[in-house]
């Protein structure tokens, strides 16, 4: 016969938990159990750099050409557009839909739970 | 008028003012009055509509629709001004563009005939193309990760650039030069040695760019 399957209470009270006063945790102080209308506070994911592509390249060519600036027009052109692309994307996109992963901000999150509140008595 | 009768009046907080959103900018191009009613787009004429009904802002007394007024030259003199004495600030302005002038004038008048188109003598393109010279490519902002700064490569805006060209050549000139020299005599020195991408000025860029390259593995620390 297989060892049979005891719930996790079981197991628990043979190996002699219960009798070393070790209790599971009354809920003290207990808070009111009901949804707040807010949400905690989380740190934004942070976006990665944009353009590093653009400034290694330009990097690379300033070291060759010795800092000269007039060697490598070409790259600070491409730096310079990049940079202006991003800083155009930066302004477009809009705060209100949802971020790369698919979360709200929490402050986003807490403005509109402010307006539509848990109805806690009826008056 | 006598102070007595303006006694009554009381003081109108003036700091945090600011105008109606519904004012709109004032046009000083003359171009813009020339053209015709029918060559104007779409636009254009619901600009000129807005115009009729709406109030304007007063402009200010930097802008001006002279041919001679150039917004880079004004921005110069405003940084070069101190206490509020633009009359010293302008009059320094001028007699720089006028000492670049002499200085490549007599260049010009020396050198042997094929050379002559290759000098510049106008000072407003001395001028612009010195400032762009000095224009930093990329700066440096510090960042703190892990309770450590760093100094991490940024990509400058615009104003950004030309405000740091114009700062650095101005304390070039009045921290590191000779104390009896005369700002003119110095600022057109330091112009045509920027205009030839020689120069205090130039270095200075350079060191940047080239911190900005040792650092450039901090370059992710960025989030914009």
């Amino acid at each position: 016969m297989a060892a049979p399957a005891y719930p996790a209470w079981v197991t628990r009270w043979v190996s002699g938990q219960w009798r070393n006063k070790k209790r599971p945790p009354a809920l003290r102080p207990p808070r009111t159990l009901a949804l707040a209308d807010k949400v905690a506070n989380r740190r934004e994911q942070l976006t990665e750099a944009t353009c590093i592509t653009e400034m290694s390249v330009m990097m690379a060519c300033w070291k060759q050409n010795d800092f000269n600036d007039a060697p490598c027009a070409k790259e600070i052109s491409t730096f310079y557009d990049c940079v202006a692309k991003a800083e155009k994307e930066r302004k477009n996109q809009n705060e209100d839909s949802l971020s790369s992963r698919g979360n709200l901000p929490s402050s986003k999150v807490n403005k509109l739970l402010k307006r539509f509140p848990q109805i806690t008595r009826y008056v | 008028s006598s102070p007595a009768a303006l006694a009554p009046c009381r003081i109108m907080p003036v700091r945090w003012s600011r105008y109606n959103p519904s004012y709109l900018e004032p046009e000083v191009r003359k171009e813009s009055y020339q053209k015709p009613l029918e060559e104007l787009t779409e636009e254009e004429r619901e600009q000129a509509e807005l115009k009729a009904v709406r109030p304007i802002k007063a402009a200010p007394p930097t802008l001006s629709s002279s041919v001679f007024s150039d917004p880079m030259i004004s921005k110069f003199t405003n940084m070069m001004m101190k206490s509020g004495n633009k009359v010293l600030a302008r009059s320094l302005m001028s007699q720089t563009l006028e000492a670049i002038k002499r200085k490549q004038l007599e260049k010009y008048h020396k050198a042997p005939e094929n050379e002559k188109e290759t000098i510049e003598c106008n000072p407003y393109v001395i001028f612009h193309q010195a400032l762009k010279n000095c224009q930093p490519i990329i700066g440096l902002s510090n960042i703190t990760k892990g309770g450590k700064t760093y100094q991490v490569p940024v990509p400058l805006t615009d104003n950004r650039k030309r405000f740091l060209a114009m700062k650095w050549l101005i304390t070039e000139c009045r921290e590191n030069k000779h104390r009896r020299t005369m700002m003119p005599e110095k600022l057109s020195q330091e112009l045509l040695l920027a205009f030839n991408n020689e120069g205090p000025v130039i270095k200075k860029k350079h060191v940047l760019h080239k911190m900005a390259e040792a650092n450039r593995a901090y370059a992710h620390f960025r989030w914009w």
